[in-house]
């Protein structure tokens, strides 16, 4: 495939989930912030169905050896990093998802955000350029270095090819988890009398537009004061 | 036509990116934001500097700018989409945040973010629809601390909203 031609599939690709995160108000900050916080899960149910879905396809299409999964070393920086962020995220309110869909609706405070996420960026390059650490993907040996906080390279692709059992069972097993957090989130709805699904929708929107002209608060603290009326004394 | 006139459900729209990216992994790659964002960065970097940013060497060695990075193009894809979106469901209105403190919670928030990205080579994206449905290992390290930095966010947000 040409240059040329990945672009235009990532456009086009890009364009489409754009479109369907702005009409569905999903929000990844919302998934996870919201089900610690307000006990709502409208969002965190998204996750897990697109999760176990990918989780299917790609490792059916490892199986037979398909497919481009991403490939570089993993290591303590992998976990810090990702705290850094899930942090992060929570006080823009927005992630890497929703800061483009939310710059795309008019929104200055995605736009501001965005611009500090590549001020980050480029403040962090400047301190890789003195120690080096992580290690730059040219350099990765895909194998474990403590010296260097690194645990290597494994995936679905790994384990078939240590194990011999298809990519696919592995997919199965990690889809069967997934969906067991799936069920069990229902089931706690049930338990709980859940939200209905536009007040839902509302409260998580708010909550996650820290930069709404309306304030979000009223929303927002209603769903707090239920999640903690609901807590067990 | 519906679907700008009512909120789609999420697990549906989910459920069609979840398809979608399946082929996208196919032709090139799961759907990931975090490496077009750096990409972005290196090339405007380049734009301000020139050939001053050939001597940091994260942009010469690690990450090299190319505007023929295919990621960048997914993030504009968004924002178009977006766009589209907001405008056919008459939802595009500029907004903009009031308060000193909202103002100061983005901008650490936007650098946090930025610098989580770059240490751990992916960003929350990658971490759910990308390593983890690869069995990555790192996809399970970055859940791990992805879902430890939120709930320290969380604190701290539940914090700010009870004043």
């Amino acid at each position: 495939m040409t240059p040329v031609a990945e672009c235009l599939s990532a456009f086009i690709f890009g364009t489409t989930v754009g479109l369907l995160v702005q009409r569905s108000r999903y929000c990844n900050v919302a998934a996870l912030r919201d089900a610690m916080l307000f006990k709502t899960y409208r969002n965190t149910k998204a996750m897990l169905v697109a999760m176990m879905i990918m989780t299917l396809g790609f490792t059916a299409f490892i199986t037979i050896g398909a497919g481009k999964p991403m490939q570089f070393d993993v290591g303590l920086n992998t976990f810090i990093g990702l705290f850094l962020f899930g942090l992060g995220m929570v006080l823009a309110g927005a992630c890497t998802v929703s800061t483009w869909v939310k710059a795309g609706e008019g929104n200055i405070g995605a736009i501001w955000a965005l611009l500090f996420t590549f001020i980050g960026m480029f403040l962090f390059s400047l301190v890789w350029s003195f120690d080096f650490w992580p290690p730059a993907p040219q350099t990765m040996t895909g194998t474990p270095n403590l010296a260097g906080l690194q645990f290597g390279f494994a995936n679905a692709a790994t384990l078939q090819s240590s194990t011999g059992i298809p990519a696919i069972v592995f997919g199965a097993l990690q889809t069967l988890v997934l969906f067991g957090i799936y069920r069990a989130i229902l089931k706690r709805e049930r338990a709980e009398a859940p939200v209905p699904e536009p007040q839902a929708a509302s409260i998580e929107a708010s909550a996650c537009d820290a930069w709404a002209d309306s304030p979000a608060e009223p929303a927002v603290q209603g769903a707090l004061a239920r999640a903690e009326a609901s807590q067990p004394a | 036509m519906d679907l700008f006139k009512k909120t789609l459900n999420p697990v549906a729209a989910l459920a069609i990116i979840a398809v979608l990216d399946i082929f996208l992994f196919l032709v090139v790659g799961a759907w990931t934001v975090g490496g077009g964002e750096t990409m972005m960065t290196g090339l405007i970097a380049k734009f301000f500097m020139g050939s001053a940013i050939d001597r940091i060497p994260f942009w010469s060695v690690a990450f090299p700018p190319d505007p023929y990075y295919w990621k960048i193009y997914i993030s504009l894809g968004m924002v178009f989409g977006a766009f589209v979106g907001a405008v056919f469901s008459k939802e595009f209105c500029w907004r903009m945040p009031h308060r000193l403190t909202e103002w100061v919670m983005i901008t650490i928030g936007g650098l946090l973010m930025g610098i989580g990205i770059r240490l751990a080579f992916v960003c929350n994206v990658s971490t759910f629809f990308g390593l983890t449905p690869e069995m990555n290992l790192g996809g399970y390290l970055a859940v791990s601390g992805i879902l430890a930095g939120t709930w320290v966010g969380t604190l701290i947000y539940k914090k700010n909203l009870e004043g």
